[in-house]
């Protein structure tokens, strides 16, 4: 056996690998790229549901544009106030106390309740629906009921029943995603605290919208006289509610003739 | 001759003749309907100004809504009689459209028309004012303005007008029809398109479905200026603008790009006909051929006012065999589906397909098993499953960057899909367009 070849091969080997070693290490001093450590601690603070609703494409980059002063500390949402709270914390800026918001659906008009224009068969899309001779719903304001939200929503939070979108409020995270996706801008975000909404958007006129659906806006403005801190106003033909005006004494659900002003519970 | 074709494409309904076995031996027949309600968004582009009101006595051809800007075009009336109403009603589109209704009084008087003279010696730089006039957009379904197309922006040249008589789509023979007994008015429609446009070669290209339709517009193109006839392959969507420039010229439109880059305008045959009326006797579009066919028990080709109403036209037909589950405009492939039989004609509708309830049915969507037929069957080479994924998860920012604009909305995706999938594309091109991403 030629225990010098062996020899010559451990000690070249060997002394390759120190002499990696030592370049590696110079390199990795001289290279170092320094790393902001509050990136990882913004990463660990936020919801991490990857939603998108910061507008960013994810919580990695809205953890980057958090840290680099380019985004707000309360735009992820479905964190909520203790997101923002700790992300003020890390950032030394004061936490500011943001309302807490939720998405509505401005519509009330359940099978039944809207008449159909007729009978949809086609994609199950509620933007396919609505470019179809102005949508299967014989209100032109309605909802459709075919889930683009729904297929939208992150949470969990929406679901069809009885033909329209219901929001699960305590899964609503008001992210936004689902104001977007509907083709009649149906959804609003909405603070969590405005719980007298007018769940109507239909403009056309009294007869019209009486024939559409019974549960429409025929701007009657008995609303508008019942109010006593000037709220609700009768605009373009439908009513709307100024949420900071509003006290949710409730005066203008109890004469709507149609029953399109709520007051959630 | 050898027959053309392109890449790609579909065989759609082939074990039925493609449905046109009901009506492509029945002659064209007129029908005069009691009322017409003629919208004023027929065509692409802002909508005319109507320019009557209630109680106006208008005769036929008259005009009864001025062009909105130079791409616009008037409307006529299509028949003789007083206006009863101007209301908004809905109409196939997304939002409702104004409509002239004129009560016929079954004169037909007509206006008094400006005629240019023949196709051959009619005065060159008049026959596009004049196409401009008869308010002539495009019959095969699109309905762009006819003499927008042939005003080139600077720059363009063209050398060739396609005219497209391979009618591909299922059910549909009014374009059959129209070249079989009226050969001389498609081919003169032609000369006068070239005469306007200066150009020195016209071909007209039929499908072999239809020799007869070939046989006769061969024997009326024999001996004119600068015409010759192709013969193309049975297939979807042979009738695809950028189909027929490929299959005929062998040219490809570039990406985003229109005819006119390959140097080529297409126009369809029944539209050369209206423009041979226009140039040679001066009358308006005012009346189109429109196959009615389907569960209708008299299926026919019948040459309709503008502005009638489906249900009068169901009624022309005999009525209906049995219960009706849905109507559509167009053929089977990229037709339209009516809201309900109020709906009226426009200059675009070449055919109204009525089908029962069993096939209106929607069939159940599986999941896509990466078979791959769609990407073999699309015409213009994209890949129709990725697409799919992309604008179902919302990343309409990739499926731009794939092209997903490119796509003419052929459905042959969807046609020989085995899980039935629902290719979103119209969604997301009009999404796409809407945002600006």
């Amino acid at each position: 056996m030629n225990t010098t070849a062996i020899l010559s091969a451990v000690a070249v080997l060997g002394g390759l690998g120190v002499l990696f070693g030592l370049v590696l290490t110079f390199a990795d001093k001289a290279f170092s790229v320094p790393v902001d450590e509050r990136v990882a601690r913004v990463r660990e603070a936020v919801a991490g549901a990857n939603c998108g609703a910061c507008g960013y494409a994810g919580c990695d980059p809205y953890a980057a544009a958090v840290v680099s002063g380019e985004a707000s500390i309360t735009a992820c949402t479905p964190g909520g106030q203790k997101t923002f709270n700790a992300l003020a914390e890390i950032m030394g800026k004061n936490a500011c106390d943001v309302a807490p918001g939720v998405a509505r659906l401005l519509c009330q008009g359940e099978n039944g309740v809207a008449k159909p224009r007729y009978d949809y068969i086609g994609p199950p899309s509620c933007h396919a629906a609505t470019q179809m001779a102005g949508g299967p719903t014989a209100c032109a304001w309605g909802c459709v009921g075919l889930g683009d939200c729904v297929k939208a929503c992150q949470f969990d939070a929406m679901k069809i029943v009885n033909g329209i979108v219901s929001i699960d409020e305590n899964k609503c995270t008001s992210c936004g995603l689902c104001v977007p996706a509907c083709p009649r801008s149906l959804i609003k975000l909405l603070p969590r605290a405005a719980k007298v909404t007018v769940r109507c958007l239909n403009a056309a006129n009294a007869k019209d919208a009486m024939a559409a659906c019974s549960k429409a806006c025929i701007a009657c403005k008995r609303c508008e006289k019942a109010c006593e801190f000037d709220a609700i106003h009768v605009i373009g033909n439908c009513a709307v509610i100024d949420p900071e005006k509003c006290t949710l004494c409730g005066e203008c659900v109890k004469v709507c003739p149609t029953k399109c002003i709520t007051h959630q519970a | 001759m050898s027959k053309l074709s392109f890449r790609g494409g579909i065989h759609p309904l082939k074990e039925k003749h493609e449905g046109k076995e009901a009506t492509k031996s029945k002659p064209i027949r007129p029908y005069v309907p009691e009322e017409v309600c003629i919208p004023v968004d027929m065509h692409l582009g802002a909508p005319s100004i109507p320019c009557v009101k209630k109680g106006d006595l208008v005769k036929l051809g008259q005009v009864v809504a001025e062009p909105a800007g130079p791409r616009g075009i008037p409307v006529h009336a299509s028949v003789s009689g007083e206006v009863t109403a101007v209301i908004s009603k809905q109409q196939l589109y997304g939002k409702p459209s104004t409509c002239i209704l004129i009560r016929n009084d079954k004169q037909d008087t007509w206006v008094d028309c400006h005629i240019l003279g023949d196709v051959e010696t009619a005065p060159a730089d008049k026959i596009i004012g004049a196409i401009r006039d008869a308010g002539i957009c495009g019959m095969g379904g699109a309905c762009f303005p006819t003499h927008a197309k042939m005003v080139l922006p600077e720059g363009k040249t063209v050398d060739t007008i396609l005219l497209n008589g391979s009618e591909c789509e299922t059910f549909i023979t009014a374009d059959h029809r129209l070249m079989l007994e009226e050969p001389q008015r498609v081919v003169n429609g032609l000369r006068a398109a070239m005469r306007a446009m200066g150009v020195q070669k016209g071909v007209i290209a039929i499908e072999e479905n239809k020799m007869d339709a070939y046989e006769a517009i061969k024997k009326a193109a024999a001996g004119r200026e600068g015409i010759s006839t192709a013969l193309l392959k049975t297939k979807y969507p042979q009738g695809g603008e950028k189909q027929l420039i490929k299959a005929v010229t062998g040219r490809e439109v570039p990406s985003g790009g229109l005819p006119m880059d390959a140097h080529v305008v297409v126009l369809n045959v029944a539209t050369a006909a209206a423009i041979t009326d226009a140039v040679t006797e001066g009358k308006p579009s005012i009346a189109r051929i429109t196959t009615v066919t389907g569960i209708v028990n008299e299926p026919s080709n019948l040459l309709v006012r503008i502005g009638t109403s489906v249900s009068e036209l169901i009624t022309a037909c005999g009525g209906t065999s049995e219960e009706p589950g849905k109507l559509f405009f167009g053929g089977s492939m990229t037709g339209l589906a009516l809201p309900d039989d109020s709906v009226s004609v426009t200059k675009a509708n070449n055919c109204l397909v009525v089908v029962n309830k069993k096939d209106a049915a929607l069939q159940e969507t599986t999941e896509c098993i990466r078979c791959s037929r769609c990407i073999a069957a699309c015409p213009i080479m994209l890949n129709p499953q990725r697409l799919n994924i992309l604008c179902e998860a919302g990343n309409l920012g990739q499926a731009k960057k794939e092209n997903v604009m490119d796509c003419i909305l052929c459905h042959s995706c969807h046609y020989v899909c085995p899980a039935r999938i629902n290719f979103p594309f119209k969604e997301a091109k009009e999404k796409i367009a809407a945002r600006r991403i």
